[in-house]
């Protein structure tokens, strides 16, 4: 049983045709006992940017509050809202602030960032708990279901979904990877974020 | 939060007592990325030829099937890193920014053996707790130089290198066949047949080959200089029709703040 | 379960396989002709199996190096241990309901596996701790039960099947056996339910409820249990308190198999998937008023957290 375990929960985040999705199941558990069926791991940083914590309860209300902080210092000295590719450099260096005493915890970032030419770019990466910073081009998974995720996804993704694509294929993965993990599931939620809105879709997941 | 507000450079030991505490009570700490990899150097006539796989893995899983392990120092000394993955990021990222400090304040072009030194010295104060292990080469004034450089801080200064899971392979390739006083495209040949040993006979090392080479005049930064591992195009998909999945609700947040344009004044501005 | 084992590691099993040898060849007054083939049971010869050991000095420290996971999670053999099982008598007979999770550490290996051994038409068994350590026994049972038959003219008792097993599995106690298991049916003496563990614990009672989700099924079984239950009321509470176990244990769940035992034999009353159980209920069956089990369907519009949609508009 490694501390990942003692919570359970799973993210995972996908890239489409200029919009991005990001998903995570709903379960807080002590050990084998769920407790609850409406625990959130990713929150809102910016109008375009959500940011998913899988691991540790305690380290999760943590980290989401000194992310908080550190985005707020960042958007009051620099006058502008951060960049999704800077966020991910903010989460990588304050998880290696804390190299030898790390927070349990295994980002994964979503977002969309605007390119100089007026355009969006979609933006995923994940980083370990130490802050090894990982940019895929594809889909970035984390948690307890994390390597069953990653066996779905490698099979169900493919490159340019559309936005209401994309969620039938993020939704299906986290949905029946984390059927085969004992930690992670009961209920799942979906955020795809496009350039003008964000949908937030709460799934119906088996709750065993 | 006031710590966060002033907190000092260096580490934050502050979540030391309670995960020793966990610890103890027998959970063990999970798997941080780290790269299996296959890192090699080598000398030729004009320089160095840098070159490193390109696969990061958590324990089995493969982590990143792309990652950059040719880290920059400056423009014309790179790093390539193998071992704990965030330790090789952050270590090079700041001895390169360190670097960048001695250059502006020595006026001067700064040397290979002055990376070299930097990282042992930081290496060796962490007593092998930083895990990396870097090949470290570059051309400077002085000439070109090619490093080795340990977790606990020792070095080496050798012709050809190699680092990582892969290098018993890698350098089965260099001792075979690295000659003296080479011309550069049998060098960069050289190190990517190298890579290739480690990407397919190590199982910590795959995909792709990233190479570097560099002159006294010029930088070359060959990434994926060759793709072994390409995927096929799937033949069919597994696109799921829309509705296939069952949610209980919804909600949307709309970001574009509606607009109105009231024209004020009678008349339009005259713009002939 | 590992406890079972550490608790006799200093005796060597090679006595325990002589001691077991031993008791084998006191009751037996009868050869392996007399049944023809051993069928796939080892070497019966003399009504104990035996079984090869490896060949090491302590084979019980060997086995336990290798299935040990709480001391190494990455063990080689990796053993059932999540489950829901219980078992209660009442007034119209014994229910018998299980889930069907099998996990090997978080992974969730199987999610159709059968936990209630039919050993015979009026003798069940469940299945908790090693998969296959109960089947095999649960299933060398049944032979035995058989053989009693032939011998005697009439059914064994519940009692002498489950004191058949719980001897047996004494016998090698310290081998690392582990198994958690009710031995239910009817018998001369009326509806029968025993516990018998591989400690070689032996029990006899009106309800019980083995694996790591017990504890919730016991919480909704005390709560609704009572002797005279009618069938229908009886195959709801077994049903609704292995939802109960399968929603809240991360090793319990994927659905519900239920078994009802009577003077004429046991039945199979059916498989339920334990969400469906959740979002819809059980369906059209005897004894539910076919709404959801699950909370936050039970409570729609009743709580505070989800008011009424009047409400919340107004």
């Amino acid at each position: 049983m490694s501390i990942m375990e003692y919570n359970g929960g799973s993210v995972v985040a996908m890239v489409g045709k200029d919009c991005v999705a990001i998903a995570s199941d709903l379960r807080l558990g002590n050990q084998a006992l769920g407790i609850s069926s409406n625990f959130q791991k990713i929150f809102p940083v910016t109008d375009r940017i959500y940011l998913g914590l899988p691991g540790l309860a305690t380290d999760v209300t943590t980290l989401r509050e000194r992310f908080r902080f550190r985005v707020n210092m960042y958007t009051i000295k620099e006058e502008r809202e951060i960049e999704p590719e800077t966020f991910a450099h903010l989460v990588s260096s304050t998880l290696y602030e804390h190299r030898f005493g790390p927070y349990f915890i295994e980002p994964v970032i979503a977002g969309i960032s605007k390119t100089p030419s007026g355009g969006v770019k979609p933006f995923i990466a994940a980083t370990d708990l130490i802050g090894c910073l990982n940019f895929a081009k594809d889909f970035v998974v984390a948690g307890t279901a994390s390597s069953k995720l990653f066996g779905v996804a490698e099979g169900l993704w493919e490159p340019d979904l559309e936005p209401e694509d994309l969620f039938e294929t993020i939704s299906q993965t986290l949905l029946n990877a984390v059927d085969r993990d004992a930690y992670s599931g009961w209920g799942g939620i979906v955020h795809v974020i496009t350039k003008d809105k964000v949908v937030t879709r709460t799934l119906k997941g088996r709750m065993d | 939060m006031a710590s966060s507000i002033h907190s000092g450079p260096g580490f934050d030991f502050s979540n030391e007592i309670r995960n020793n505490f966990m610890a103890e009570k027998g959970l063990p700490l999970p798997k941080a990325t780290s790269t299996g990899t296959t890192i090699v150097g080598c000398l030729f006539k004009d320089g160095i030829v840098l070159g490193a796989d390109t696969r990061a893995t958590e324990g089995p899983i493969v982590a990143d099937k792309n990652c950059e392990k040719i880290h920059y120092i400056t423009e014309s000394i790179r790093c390539c890193g193998a071992g704990t993955a965030a330790d090789t990021e952050f270590t090079t990222a700041l001895i390169s920014s360190n670097m960048e400090l001695h250059a502006l304040s020595t006026g001067r072009k700064p040397r290979v053996v002055t990376a070299m030194t930097m990282l042992k010295q930081m290496l060796f104060r962490y007593q092998g707790h930083i895990g990396a292990a870097l090949v470290l080469g570059g051309v400077d004034a002085t000439g070109p130089h090619l490093f080795t450089i340990h977790p606990h801080g020792s070095t080496d200064k050798l012709p050809y290198v190699t680092m990582g899971s892969g290098s018993l392979a890698a350098m089965a390739v260099f001792e075979s066949a690295w000659r003296p006083d080479m011309d550069r495209e049998s060098a960069l040949t050289l190190v990517k047949s190298a890579i290739s040993a480690g990407i397919f006979n190590d199982l910590g090392s795959g995909s792709n080959v990233d190479a570097c080479i560099i002159t006294a005049s010029s930088t070359e930064m060959l990434r994926n200089v060759e793709m072994p591992n390409e995927r096929v195009q799937k033949e069919r998909d597994y696109k799921f029709r829309r509705g296939t999945t069952a949610w209980a609700k919804e909600s949307v947040r709309d970001l574009v703040v509606s607009e109105t344009v009231q024209w004020v004044g009678g008349e339009a501005m005259d713009t002939t | 379960m590992n406890s079972f084992a550490e608790r006799f590691s200093t005796t060597t099993a090679a006595s325990h396989m002589r001691n077991a040898q031993k008791l084998a060849e006191e009751d037996d007054e009868f050869d392996g002709t007399m049944w023809g083939s051993s069928a796939g049971f080892g070497s019966i010869a003399k009504g104990v199996p035996s079984f090869t050991v490896p060949a090491v000095a302590d084979p019980t420290a060997f086995l336990r190096l290798h299935t040990d996971d709480h001391a190494d999670p990455s063990c080689r053999i990796k053993i059932q241990h999540g489950t829901t099982t219980l078992a209660f008598r009442f007034q119209g007979g014994v229910i018998v309901a299980v889930d069907s999770r099998a996990t090997a550490g978080s992974y969730i290996a199987s999610g159709t596996v059968k936990k209630v051994i039919e050993i015979n038409p009026y003798l069940l068994g469940t299945m908790a701790g090693g998969a296959a350590d109960c089947q095999y026994w649960e299933t060398y049972l049944g032979m035995h039960c058989r053989l009693h038959e032939l011998r005697n003219r009439e059914r064994i008792s519940v009692s002498a099947a489950s004191k058949y097993l719980s001897n047996l599995v004494y016998s090698y106690k310290g081998m690392g056996l582990s198994m958690g298991t009710m031995i239910c049916g009817w018998d001369k003496t009326g509806p029968a339910v025993f516990y018998v563990d591989s400690d070689g614990t032996r029990l006899k009672g009106d309800l019980f409820s083995v694996g790591s989700g017990s504890t919730f099924a016991y919480g909704v079984l005390d709560q609704g249990y009572r002797w005279d239950l009618t069938d229908e009321e009886a195959q709801e509470l077994g049903r609704r308190s292995i939802y109960a176990a399968g929603h809240r244990d991360a090793f319990s769940g994927n659905s519900c198999n239920l078994y009802h035992v009577k003077e004429d034999g046991w039945k199979f009353i059916g498989n339920y998937d334990i969400s469906k159980l959740h979002y819809d209920g059980p369906g059209n069956v005897p004894g539910s008023d076919g709404r959801p089990y699950g909370y936050d369907i039970r409570v729609e519009g009743l709580s505070s957290t989800n008011a009424p949609e009047v409400a919340a508009a107004a």
